[in-house]
């Protein structure tokens, strides 16, 4: 192992171990007023107004007409308000905020606030939606034709559910009017800059009337990476209007009902095939983007751009829209759109598969896309794909091919197993030029003159070791020991804007920046004397440059690519489905950090086969999420899947520090088709088209099937 | 303001039990879990007599603050039980929660009450006037509803010593830890010079209370083996027409299905 991959404790693993750290809600409360939101009970409605009871000194109710700049959320397309407007659009959307000493005299006043309301007729359901955020096209190829010479055309739909991130530290915000004037926002976020230009267009203020920093974070996994900015707008407000800290902390039914989850999907794939060999898709593709817009736009165009999966397809065609429902808005999480159109193409792929009689894997492998061939975009994939030679290492693994074949033969008794597999790239970093348009990414470094090392950077570390593998690289450019380098956790205050952390992109494009950093401090260094320097982010030349209006160009510079295997065991008695075995095989370039890195394809590897097989939500036909606790929505344990194991396929990106490429969210996006391709041998060999597939869904299908 | 008492005997505990308006708790896993302000509690997680396990000649005798490790480890107690009260939460939990805070519950989810409705157990009450034994069955009067007067606590569950050990037994969680019941299933089969001397089936998390249908039960009874497999069809059939589940987290259909499943497997297992 390169030394650079060597693990080494995290530099933030004792204080959270020991339980030193200061989250949002441990901070003292003297002078602090608890913010609570008032949030609405209707899908859809006018209010008409809000009786509220009599404010005893000291209590405060803050809504929109409070808002000293702009009513709109800063994200993507800015629709999403800050307090509601004239209606609400979706339950639990926030009209005011009562905020207060006495967090009981808060929540008694929130239960005697009346909202009137005149109801509208919202749209819960998807398939009647018909108001399009985002409705994007793109095609190469002469569709037409494939499908006129086609020997065979295939149509399938598959559906995809909610998501919740299930963190363990819900959303909490804190906003402290500083004695100078400026607004200090802090709390558990991955965006620290994100969280600043939002909070700069409430308060209708400069850069500098505002500075935001990030508490230690107890997770993320893409849902704090909108949803802080809006949170951060209210309680800046509210802090604002009072004069005094305010502090909201979600509690965890308002935090899965009410924030960003995972938008449920429903994609439907034309596949025309000759001569076994795929030759057109023609994808449609529907996301619910629930009741604003907020991220949907760029989880879209993930979802869109991984549609052929990792299959060369020489003629496409791709439609997709995100959808309004009056529902919670959906949002980030950790895959970020591609987990969806990713399900969908390698179920497509296994039931052409299945219809001709061929193994899928084989057929699968007949279609693979090389190097040099053209993706979805009409881009190139410049570097080797790896995906053939990571086959055979995990076959070597858990000898998939022998079993495979094994399980296929016919099946008797209570129990039947199955075993299948997923393939699939996740695009490292931003979508298209958005590295070079839109973040412009900025990292320094300072140097003290006891000859520490102070990394500057925005990323915010939530469990992805940040904190550790940035300054594991600057000391390792400058020859340091470790405890030399340190990187606390951004105040943009103090440090540049060196983009979100977010798309699997803060190791290789700010890592990238940070060993720059310090071969140029490197060759500038003075002992003792105080120094510093900067980078800047540099597209890599060999990018085909990307328009987002045409789909056309490198979408990402390179991928992290992964093989799964999911093995199971069906009880046909009960839908009970044991995970026998989990294989994750995964390219992430080289790990910074080898026990990091382990921990992020596990874990992701595990939210993966969550995913897809218990992690239900729904909403009822009011809008209503029910299952909004953790007796009700349920996550995996490692009493599920006691046999995970994850072996790392390194294939080094030129451009990542030291070869390293994104490894943050590659290791989830396979779960559901790995599982469901195993639940489908399992069960002799019938077609499924949804995820996650419940044992209800089990027990359905063997007593429709007469197992 | 007396916000809780701690009792070191059971006369301590009956007499607090007898004058003041007190929650019992023992292992607390049940209540932290809602933090109702303004009530007061009783704590009789140590009190020695609630805390013992020992065999008769009829019983195994378990106190109502043994938990789930302490009798997990505990040789005396049955197999059966062990495996039902193994699947309960986890660790953290089963190191905490005890046998009297589960029937206390009054849950029909509750994993070590269906053992009891299965083995016709008893339990023995007891309150500062005196003490009375009652069968687990009538313990349960309804969906959270128990016979357990305000001076009252459970003392002791009282499970048959013999006759026991064949027994078919399955739980359907959301998970494989942490996942309270969806369905669960116990059979209990014993058989004397080749004729069935009892077949309990009971099912948990599926109704109101546990179910357990003793009449159907008796179509089997006294039958040999030979006789009862000419009669599975119509006794699957009885449990079928008299089984009208709720649904829950899963739906009814399902539950059904699973159960029929369970109790047709549990047949099979002793050859019926
Ligand atoms: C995360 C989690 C997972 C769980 N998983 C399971 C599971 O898988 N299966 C399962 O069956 N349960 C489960 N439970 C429920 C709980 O742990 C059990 O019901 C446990 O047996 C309760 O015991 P306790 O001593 O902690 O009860 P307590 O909380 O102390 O008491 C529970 C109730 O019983 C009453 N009570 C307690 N002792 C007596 C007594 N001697 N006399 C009269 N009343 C009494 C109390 O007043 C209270 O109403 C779970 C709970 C949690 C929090």
């Amino acid at each position: 192992m390169e030394k650079i991959s060597q693990s080494v404790i995290k530099k933030d693993h004792d204080p959270k171990i020991s339980g030193r750290s200061i989250y949002v809600c441990d901070y003292p409360s003297e002078g602090v007023l608890c913010g609570k939101i008032l949030h609405a009970k209707v899908a859809k409605a006018k209010v008409l107004g809000v009786k509220v009871p009599e404010l005893p000194e000291g209590y405060f109710y803050v809504d929109a007409r409070d808002i000293p700049g702009d009513n709109n959320v800063n994200i993507v397309l800015d629709d999403m308000p800050i307090y509601c407007r004239e209606t609400v659009e979706y339950i639990g959307e926030a009209i005011a905020m009562i905020c207060g000493p006495d967090e009981k005299v808060v929540d008694k006043l929130l239960a005697t606030c009346q909202v009137e309301y005149e109801e509208l007729e919202p749209v819960i359901d998807l398939r009647k939606a018909t108001e399009a955020f985002f409705n994007y096209d793109f095609a190469h190829g002469d569709l037409e034709k494939a499908f006129a010479e086609a020997d065979k055309i295939y149509d399938e739909e598959f559906t995809t559910g909610y998501q919740e991130q299930a963190y363990l530290e819900t959303q909490s915000m804190m906003a402290e009017p500083e004695e100078s004037g400026r607004m200090f926002v802090h709390g558990s976020m991955q965006c620290a800059y994100y969280v600043k230009g939002a909070v700069m267009r409430a308060l209708g203020c400069g850069p500098s009337g505002v500075h935001i920093y990030q508490d230690v974070t107890g997770g993320g996994f893409g849902g704090k990476e909108a949803f802080p900015s809006i949170l951060a707008c209210q309680v800046a407000v509210a802090a604002r209007k009072c004069g005094k800290t305010v502090r909201c902390v979600f509690d965890r039914r308002e935090d899965m009902e009410y924030t960003s989850k995972r938008h449920p999907s429903i994609c439907r794939y034309k596949v025309a095939v000759k001569d076994g060999l795929v030759t057109a898709m023609d994808i449609d593709v529907i996301y619910n983007a629930g009741a604003y817009s907020t991220l949907s736009a760029v989880v879209l165009q993930r979802g869109l751009i991984a549609g052929p999966g990792i299959y060369k397809v020489p003629n496409l065609h791709v439609h997709g829209r995100a959808l309004k429902t009056n529902t919670s808005p959906c949002g980030a999480y950790r895959g970020f759109g591609a987990p969806q159109t990713y399900f969908a193409v390698e179920m497509v792929m296994d039931h052409i598969a299945r219809d001709l009689g061929i193994d899928s894997l084989e057929f699968k492998q007949a279609n693979f896309a090389k190097q040099g061939d053209v993706t979805s975009t009409s881009g190139r994939y410049h570097f080797p794909i790896p995906i053939p030679d990571m086959i055979e290492e995990i076959d070597q693994l858990c000898h998939y091919r022998q079993k495979r074949l094994e399980y296929s033969k016919p099946q008797t008794g209570r129990y039947r197993r199955g075993i299948g597999m997923s393939m699939y790239f996740h695009g490292a970093g931003f979508t298209g030029s958005g590295e070079r348009d839109i973040i412009k990414a900025v990292a320094k470094l300072r140097k003290y003159a006891d000859g520490t090392v102070e990394v500057l950077a925005s990323n915010g570390e939530i469990g992805q070791g940040v904190r550790t593998t940035f300054p594991k690289i600057v000391a390792h450019e400058l020859n340091l020991p470790l405890e030399k380098v340190y990187y606390n956790h951004p105040d943009t205050a103090r440090v540049p804007d060196s983009g979100p952390t977010v798309a699997s992109r803060s190791l290789m494009i700010v890592g990238e920046l940070l060993r720059r950093a310090a071969i140029k401090l490197r060759t500038q260094w003075i002992d003792g004397e105080e120094q510093e320097v900067e980078e800047h982010f540099r597209e890599p030349t060999f990018m085909i440059p990307f328009y987002i209006d045409k789909f056309q160009g490198d979408a990402y510079p390179t991928y992290a690519w992964a093989v799964n295997v999911l093995e199971l065991e069906v009880d046909t008695y009960t839908g009970i489905t044991k995970v026998l075995g989990a294989y994750g095989n995964f390219d992430v370039g080289t790990p910074i950090d080898y026990n990091i890195v382990m921990g992020q394809m596990e874990g992701g590897f595990l939210q993966g086969i969550g995913y897809a097989s218990i992690e239900n939500m729904d909403y009822d036909a009011k809008g209503r999420i029910r299952n909004n606790s953790f007796s009700d929505y349920l996550i995996p344990t490692t009493k599920d899947v006691p046999n995970l194991q994850c072996i790392l396929h390194v294939d080094k990106y030129p451009e990542g520090p030291y070869g390293a490429k994104g490894a943050g969210e590659v290791p989830l996006v396979g779960g559901p088709p790995a599982y469901l391709d195993a639940m489908e041998q399992a069960l002799g060999g019938v077609n499924l088209y949804h995820a996650p597939f419940s044992i209800e869904d089990t027990m359905k299908v063997i007593m429709k099937e007469g197992i | 303001m007396v916000d809780g008492f701690i009792a070191n005997s059971l006369a301590e505990a009956l007499e607090i039990r007898a004058t003041q308006d007190v929650v019992p708790y023992a292992g607390g896993t049940d209540l932290m879990v809602v933090n109702r302000p303004g009530l007061t509690y009783l704590f009789i997680g140590k009190v020695p007599e609630l805390k013992r396990v020992f065999v008769d000649e009829q019983y195994v005798h378990i106190g109502a603050a043994v938990t789930f490790t302490e009798a997990i480890h505990n040789p005396d107690v049955p197999t059966l039980m062990k495996e039902a009260i193994s699947r309960i939460a986890a660790p953290a939990i089963r190191n905490a929660g005890t046998f009297g805070g589960n029937l206390g519950n009054g849950s029909a989810k509750a994993d070590s009450v269906l053992i009891e409705f299965a083995t016709d157990a008893k339990l023995r009450l007891v309150s500062a006037k005196g003490e009375r034994i009652i069968d687990v069955d009538k313990f349960y009067l309804g969906r959270k509803k128990l016979d357990l007067a305000k001076d009252e606590l459970i003392a002791e569950i009282l499970l048959p010593s013999k006759g026991i050990e064949n027994y078919a037994y399955t739980k359907v969680g959301g998970r494989n830890a942490l996942a309270i019941s969806r369905v669960s299933f116990a059979g209990v089969f014993a058989s004397e010079e080749g004729k069935i001397t009892n077949i309990a089936a009971a099912f948990g998390a599926v109704a109101d209370t546990v179910l357990r249908y003793k009449d159907i039960e008796e179509m089997l009874l006294g039958k040999t083996i030979a006789e009862a497999r000419e009669l599975r069809q119509d006794y699957l059939q009885a449990y079928s027409e008299r089984m009208v589940l709720t649904r829950g987290r899963v739906s009814a259909e399902y539950r059904k299905g699973v159960c029929m499943n369970l109790l047709g497997d549990f047949l099979t297992k002793f050859g019926i």
